[in-house]
């Protein structure tokens, strides 16, 4: 329809053309048609589809090829050689390119002319004419805008303001830099607000073989089946506010895991107390006076008597063993000192020992989790140092050395530590309880414990009491409610699965997933609240120390004063302490939004007002 | 059953109902698989109504709603040409079209998440559903294409306006359904774009960036104006009739690609990272 309707226009221009072409002499008729040519090359519509598809290549190069980048980050992408060409093509830039811009003014040249070409001043006309001049204006409105306009970021700490911002471009050498503009007034951050949106919590599951999450139900009793898997959830209970409350309790009269609760008296309060685990953490230090309180659990009272009589005897030695040879030998801790291994060609000395190895601390702040001795062997080949573990007789064997057939081993290493004041609690199987005080690696006293007895142990200042003691010692979960408000909820959730029911409790800040006992399907009490529902910053534009407008500003809701408009664009992600500001300037606005205007009624003329108003006059002929 | 898989399955029975229309032609079979196809868009609809309200804000605000919404607009834009041209087979494909992209969606993640500053504004509305309706005009413009150049080999003999009765379109005369269709939709394509860059304006402070989103829609808008242009140059360059329908109708499919390109396809381009509009990039 619009194919018949353009051409007619076309077709009278020709005839019009050679008319008065007969009356023109013959020089006059080369200039003419020269000109001619000129004009009908801008004013085709071949033209302007040629741009328009030179026009669809360029985008989708400004797409492909990253734009406005540093050198060096095109030369990181795309090597020297193409960074350069890049560059020097402007297809780094390619929308503000100097070819860009020559095929954005002959596309206006040819919507101009073309215009001019087809004017014919009827009422039918006005789409066609209405959407090709507002393509000129809104080409208009942008040279305004990348000639006059400026575009803007700074960042504004509350209760301070600035009187400029920063621009930023790519410059000649291909760096990023940073422009200072000046404002002709300044602006102030009264007050910045960060509103979130309320948490919302969802219940998501897991199942692993089929990669699968889906969102369930919180609904309180309802069984509900995973989407294509077996597995049943139901929520059993939900508590908005809840907080997890770990009460030590005692399981049974079996000492499965012996504890006691252990209570060091100062001269008017409890200076210090805690549970000991026997089978776990077993001891507390007090730095203090340099005291070590221990909780040992022993099967009988002879392994008691026997821990009690060895406690000066506890030596730690270094065995060493050459292949070949069957020899055994000990030697105690001592440092620096040189043995000479008798029969052999070696000689052994002891650097350091650590109880932790690794751990940084002091030795006394170690935990004797693993103890090792650094030994140098001295042979016909030289010395090596090696590290010999307690816990680990194995270590060389595993990393050979130079002496591959010298095998150290050593022992007792974490016993050789021992605080200046030790006071070890033992407990049998049997029903001993034998208090010891252990001064400078001797037992200076002993004597039974009772639960709940005071002692006082050579010069340690205060008091030791075993407030109780539980033979099954564990902790029983609890939940407890914390208020009736939306706080840190959580929910009781039953799951039904191959493996049977298992129940636990879900917190909505635990980030970590539960897993059913199958390692195939897990819930997830999560929140996707802490997103942002609004910023806003309240404005105080000042010119010469007077308030001269005021405006809360948020995304969407911009401050305009003197032809610059400020915009919310982003605040300081960590503290809030900053609002991040755009301000713009783009004189061409009005240009821009009238060709808008006009490109929209133009278009819904010629495909909706025009069609309808043909039809009507065809009928109207017909009639 | 979710209103979603209802839709689905509205929407396969519609394609069935419109083949077998074909086959059985009667004012029954018509008005059963175009009333097929007005229940499945009930159905879209009321979808999208109810996530309004569950989410609280309208339903564009993440590809899984925007995309339900395409789907939705797809179909309305055929029940509405279906009123004003007897269309016949497309109905089949149109509507595996609405299912292919509902089909989509619900591969997308579904979670409501609470929306950002920047999508609460009513230029964004009258943005997101201008943009669709165009998209669901070129979506149907797509269809009538290709079944022209199928049919086109086959139908060299036949005259064209041959057997046209009243409103009915012989499928030798598609080309011209295709160019109604492209009619019907560039100026909501062309709205879009101008209500889009209203509220870049308005959120971003600039109505023209050469974002990658922007750029893209801006080659759709191209493509589709080439389109619209190219009939008035090609009989001058001694192209026949019958090849110029062929490179239009051509020419539609490429630009569908593209529209969907822009509308799903930007996170595979380099420059996506740098992007403030591309869906699910932040």
């Amino acid at each position: 329809m619009k194919n018949g309707k353009q051409n007619q226009p076309r077709a009278t221009t020709e005839v019009k053309d050679t008319t008065t072409l007969t009356i023109q002499s013959h020089t006059n008729r080369n200039k003419q048609k020269e000109t001619n040519r000129v004009w009908d090359f801008f004013c085709s519509v071949k033209l302007a589809v040629v741009i328009i598809l030179i026009m669809v290549v360029a985008c989708i190069l400004g797409t492909v090829i990253l734009q406005e980048k540093t050198l060096d980050e095109y030369t990181a992408k795309y090597g020297y050689g193409l960074a350069t060409f890049f560059r020097i093509t402007q297809l780094t830039n390619i929308f503000h390119s100097y070819w860009f811009s020559f095929l954005l003014v002959l596309l206006c040249a040819n919507l101009i002319c073309c215009t001019i070409k087809r004017w014919r001043n009827t009422f039918l006309q006005t789409g066609f004419i209405l959407t090709h001049l507002s393509l000129v204006l809104i080409l208009i409105g942008g040279v305004i805008k990348f000639q006059l306009g400026v575009k803007g970021g700074v960042n504004v700490y509350e209760g301070k303001s600035v009187n400029y911002f920063l621009t930023q471009l790519i410059n000649r050498q291909g760096k990023l830099d940073y422009i200072k503009k000046d404002l002709p007034f300044s602006i102030a951050l009264d007050d910045f607000i960060l509103e979130k949106n309320e948490p919302k919590f969802h219940l998501v599951s897991y199942v692993k073989s089929k990669d699968r999450q889906k969102i369930l139900d919180v609904k309180t009793g309802k069984r509900q089946r995973v989407p294509g898997s077996d597995y049943r959830v139901t929520v059993k209970d939900y508590v908005p506010d809840a907080e997890l409350q770990q009460e030590p309790i005692n399981t049974s009269n079996e000492p499965e895991n012996p504890a006691i609760y252990l209570k060091l008296l100062g001269s008017e309060r409890v200076a210090a107390e805690g549970w000991l685990l026997a089978h776990d953490r077993n001891y507390y230090d007090d730095k203090r006076q340099s005291l070590r309180i221990e909780y040992v659990w022993l099967p009988s009272r002879e392994e008691l008597d026997d821990a009690i009589g060895s406690v000066e005897k506890e030596h730690a030695k270094l065995s060493v063993a050459i292949a070949g040879q069957g020899l055994l030998q000990d030697y105690p801790l001592e440092f620096n000192k040189v043995f000479k291994i008798q029969g052999t060609e070696y000689s052994l000395r002891m650097l350091q020992y650590v109880l932790n190895y690794g751990d940084r601390r002091p030795l006394s702040e170690q935990p004797p989790d693993n103890p090792a001795v650094q030994v140098e062997v001295n042979g016909p080949e030289g010395s090596e140092t090696r590290w010999v573990f307690e816990k680990f007789p194995d270590w060389d064997k595993m990393h050979p050395g130079k002496y591959t057939n010298v095998k150290l081993t050593c022992s007792g290493i974490a016993g050789s530590y021992m605080a200046k004041n030790t006071v070890r609690i033992f407990q049998t199987l049997d029903g001993m309880q034998v208090i010891a005080f252990i001064r400078d690696k001797r037992v200076a006293e002993t004597m039974p414990w009772e639960v709940g007895k005071k002692y006082t142990m050579g010069d340690i200042s205060g008091q030791i009491m075993i407030a109780s003691y539980f033979p099954s010692f564990d902790f029983k979960k609890e939940v407890v409610k914390k208020s009736d408000d939306v706080g840190t909820p959580a929910i009781f959730v039953e799951v039904d699965g191959p493996r049977g029911k298992i129940e636990d409790w879900l917190f909505s800040n635990n980030q970590y997933a539960t897993w059913y006992p199958d390692n195939n399907f897990a819930l997830v009490y999560e929140s996707t609240g802490e997103s942002v529902k609004h910023f806003t910053s309240k404005l105080r534009i000042e010119e010469n120390g007077q308030t001269v407008a005021e405006k809360t500003i948020r995304v969407n809701d911009p401050l305009k004063y003197k032809g610059y408009v400020i915009y919310q664009s982003s605040y300081d992600p960590e503290a809030g302490a900053f609002s991040g500001l755009q301000i713009v300037k783009d004189p061409g606005i009005p240009v821009v939004y009238s060709g808008f205007g006009a490109l929209c009624f133009g278009v819904i003329f010629i495909f909706y007002v025009k069609p309808f108003l043909r039809k009507k006059s065809k009928k109207e002929a017909e009639e | 059953m979710s209103l979603i898989n209802i839709t689905l399955i509205l929407y396969i029975m519609t394609s069935v109902a419109y083949i077998a229309r074909e086959v059985w032609r009667s004012s029954v079979a018509k008005w059963i698989s175009l009333g097929l196809f007005i229940l499945g868009f009930c159905f879209n609809v009321s979808w999208l109504v109810t996530r309004s309200i569950e989410a609280g804000h309208p339903p564009f605000s993440n590809l899984y709603e925007s995309l339900v919404f395409y789907a939705c607009c797809t179909a309305l834009v055929y029940i509405i040409f279906e009123f004003i041209y007897n269309f016949r087979i497309v109905g089949a494909l149109a509507s595996v079209l609405a299912m292919l992209i509902l089909l989509y969606a619900t591969l997308q993640d579904p979670t409501i998440r609470p929306i950002m500053p920047a999508l609460k504004s009513n230029w964004m509305l009258a943005h997101v559903i201008t943009y669709m309706l165009g998209y669901g005009a070129f979506g149907i413009s797509f269809v009538t294409s290709g079944i022209f150049l199928a049919i086109k080999p086959f139908a060299k003999n036949k005259k064209r306006n041959e057997g046209e009765k009243g409103n009915e379109i012989s499928l030798i005369n598609f080309d011209k359904l295709s160019y109604k269709l492209v009619a019907f939709g560039f100026p909501f394509l062309t709205l879009g774009m101008v209500t889009g860059a209203v509220w870049a304006k308005k959120a971003w402070g600039d109505y023209w960036s050469w974002d990658p989103k922007e750029t893209w829609s801006l080659i759709t808008w191209l493509a589709y104006l080439a389109y619209l242009h190219t009939p008035l140059i090609l009989p001058k360059m001694n192209i026949s009739k019958s090849k110029t329908s062929v490179i239009l109708a051509f020419w539609l499919l490429i630009s569908f690609g593209i529209v969907n390109f822009t509308f799903v396809g930007l996170n595979y381009l380099p420059s996506a990272a740098d992007s403030e509009h591309i869906y699910g990039s932040k």
